[in-house]
């Protein structure tokens, strides 16, 4: 088996399922119980935890707020900034954000419109990036929030956040970021893209499922409603008590991020330049989604000539990959076109005809020369399977 | 010696003299302004949560890193929020206009 879905979820590393551990057996205390030595040790592993992910974007611990994943922060980012604004008498209610979201993004900001704000969607070009003077005319009219993926969880194209940044900071809105699928693999630094709010989430960065977080700015405070009553935790934004072991494996998950992205990312980049090539020399006609240089390393979004994408998949079981985000898959196993690839210009069929494919940082050569063997045969017409 | 404006709660406006050196959350003690204080000035509660009026509230000098944290539990927080017992009355506040919130919340818990 092959896996080549990074972009769905990435395996745990073993080091950070280590250091996890300890934390559900012998080390268990409760966080918030400061009164005795085993909450205050768990305590203490969750400012070290917040430290690393800080430094990951080049954030202050303190600016750090665990959540559930990037769902949860995305949620907690758009709703809780659109509601204090509202509830502190500000007449703002526009919310800007692009065609090629994530769905936990487009859907909170549509959202929103049933509490009175206006959710405006921008158009991305036919490379998936998104033009500034589109972005600078829609600030025109005052603007309360702008959301701006970093990396698209699809066609994994950059977006060029200081310039975009600059100009929502300009307008004077505020400026939320869902880094999910660019922690880890890109350089983040949340001053130079002049972001208020960044949604992180471990499973994109070799983290356990089920833990993320939010980078809230505290100079200029910026300010959120909170999604959930309860106790005091994470400074009042996110009650509910710590998941000491996940926050941890998320901690160690982004100080590897930061120690071992930049040799990961070289690696990935050499491995999807190999894996294109000896596709393109096997399969005329193949193309490639989105900005062929703004681009995370390790993403290929690729439209087939010939083969639906599901047929290809069929015709390969040994590999793990998808035909889309594995997020918009419905509940009843149909896979619709993919909106980020209606979105940069392609037709519902060639939508079907496309494939993405994530390398990620336990991809070996020998998985990318075998994954395009059985891509290339898979691909042609009428055959029945060509992956053992 | 300088004067200040409280707005109450009633919508009145009562002007009193703000001597120098004191702060806002004493000013109003000094009156029987009714602005709790529980914490006394040390920056540990929200309950001397004022409105400032908009054309006063950039004269101030910005809030401190504490203090924000502060407002973050402050109850009905508007956007020129500040807390009474980070204001001193100096020369440049002389005519300072504040409003008191609908209500507080001691973070004190």
């Amino acid at each position: 088996m092959i896996y080549l879905d990074n972009h769905a979820t990435t395996p745990c590393d073993p080091r950070v399922i280590e250091a996890m551990l300890p934390w559900f057996t012998t080390r268990f205390g409760n966080a918030g119980s400061v009164e005795h030595a085993l909450g205050r040790e768990a305590a203490e592993a969750v400012e070290t935890a917040r430290g690393h992910v800080a430094r990951l974007i080049g954030a202050a611990a303190t600016e750090i707020v665990f959540t559930s994943g990037a769902t949860e922060s995305n949620n907690l980012a758009i709703k809780g900034a659109a509601r204090f604004a509202q509830s502190v008498g500000d007449g703002r209610r526009r919310i800007v954000t692009l065609a090629t979201e994530h769905h936990a993004v487009l859907d909170c900001v549509t959202d929103l419109a049933g509490e009175g704000f206006e959710p405006v969607i921008l158009p991305v070009g036919r490379d998936g990036l998104l033009a500034p003077d589109v972005l600078a005319e829609a600030l025109r009219l005052p603007t309360l929030l702008v959301s701006i993926m970093a990396v698209n969880n699809e066609i994994g194209v950059i977006q060029d956040l200081p310039l975009l940044g600059a100009l929502v900071k300009e307008a004077g809105a505020a400026f939320h970021v869902d880094a999910a699928q660019a922690a880890g693999r890109v350089p983040l630094d949340v001053s130079a893209a002049r972001a208020d709010l960044v949604s992180l989430s471990a499973h994109k960065m070799y983290g356990p499922k089920g833990i993320g977080a939010l980078y809230v700015r505290r100079r200029p405070r910026m300010r959120l409603l909170p999604l959930l009553s309860g106790g005091g935790q994470e400074r009042g934004l996110r009650p509910g008590t710590l998941p000491v072991p996940m926050i941890v494996a998320m901690g160690e998950a982004a100080r590897l991020a930061l120690a071992e992205g930049g040799a990961d990312a070289e690696r990935l980049g050499r491995q999807a330049d190999r894996l294109l090539a000896l596709l393109r020399a096997a399969v005329p006609g193949l193309t490639l989604n989105g900005h062929a240089e703004r681009r995370v390393a390790g993403n290929l979004n690729l439209t087939f000539p010939q083969r639906a994408a599901v047929d290809i998949l069929q015709a390969s079981p040994g590999l793990c990959l998808s035909t889309s985000s594995a997020c918009t898959t419905s509940a009843d196993g149909g896979v619709g076109p993919s909106h980020v690839l209606t979105a940069i210009g392609l037709s519902p069929a060639e939508a079907r005809r496309s494939l993405r494919i994530g390398l990620g940082r336990f991809t070996s050569g020998q998985d990318v020369e075998a994954a395009a063997t059985h891509l290339a045969a898979a691909s042609q017409p009428q055959v029945a399977s060509a992956a053992e | 010696m300088p004067k200040m404006t409280f707005v109450e709660r009633d919508g009145t406006h009562r002007e009193v003299d703000a001597p120098l050196g004191l702060s806002v959350l004493e000013v109003a003690h000094k009156h029987g302004v009714d602005l709790e204080g529980a914490c006394e000035g040390s920056l540990a509660c929200s309950t001397c949560h004022v409105v400032i009026d908009a054309e006063w509230f950039n004269k101030l000098t910005p809030p401190t890193e504490d203090e924000e944290d502060m407002l973050d539990l402050a109850f009905g927080l508007e956007e020129t929020s500040r807390l009474g017992c980070q204001i001193v009355i100096d020369e440049a506040l002389d005519g300072l206009v504040v409003k008191l919130p609908a209500g507080t919340r001691n973070a004190q818990g």
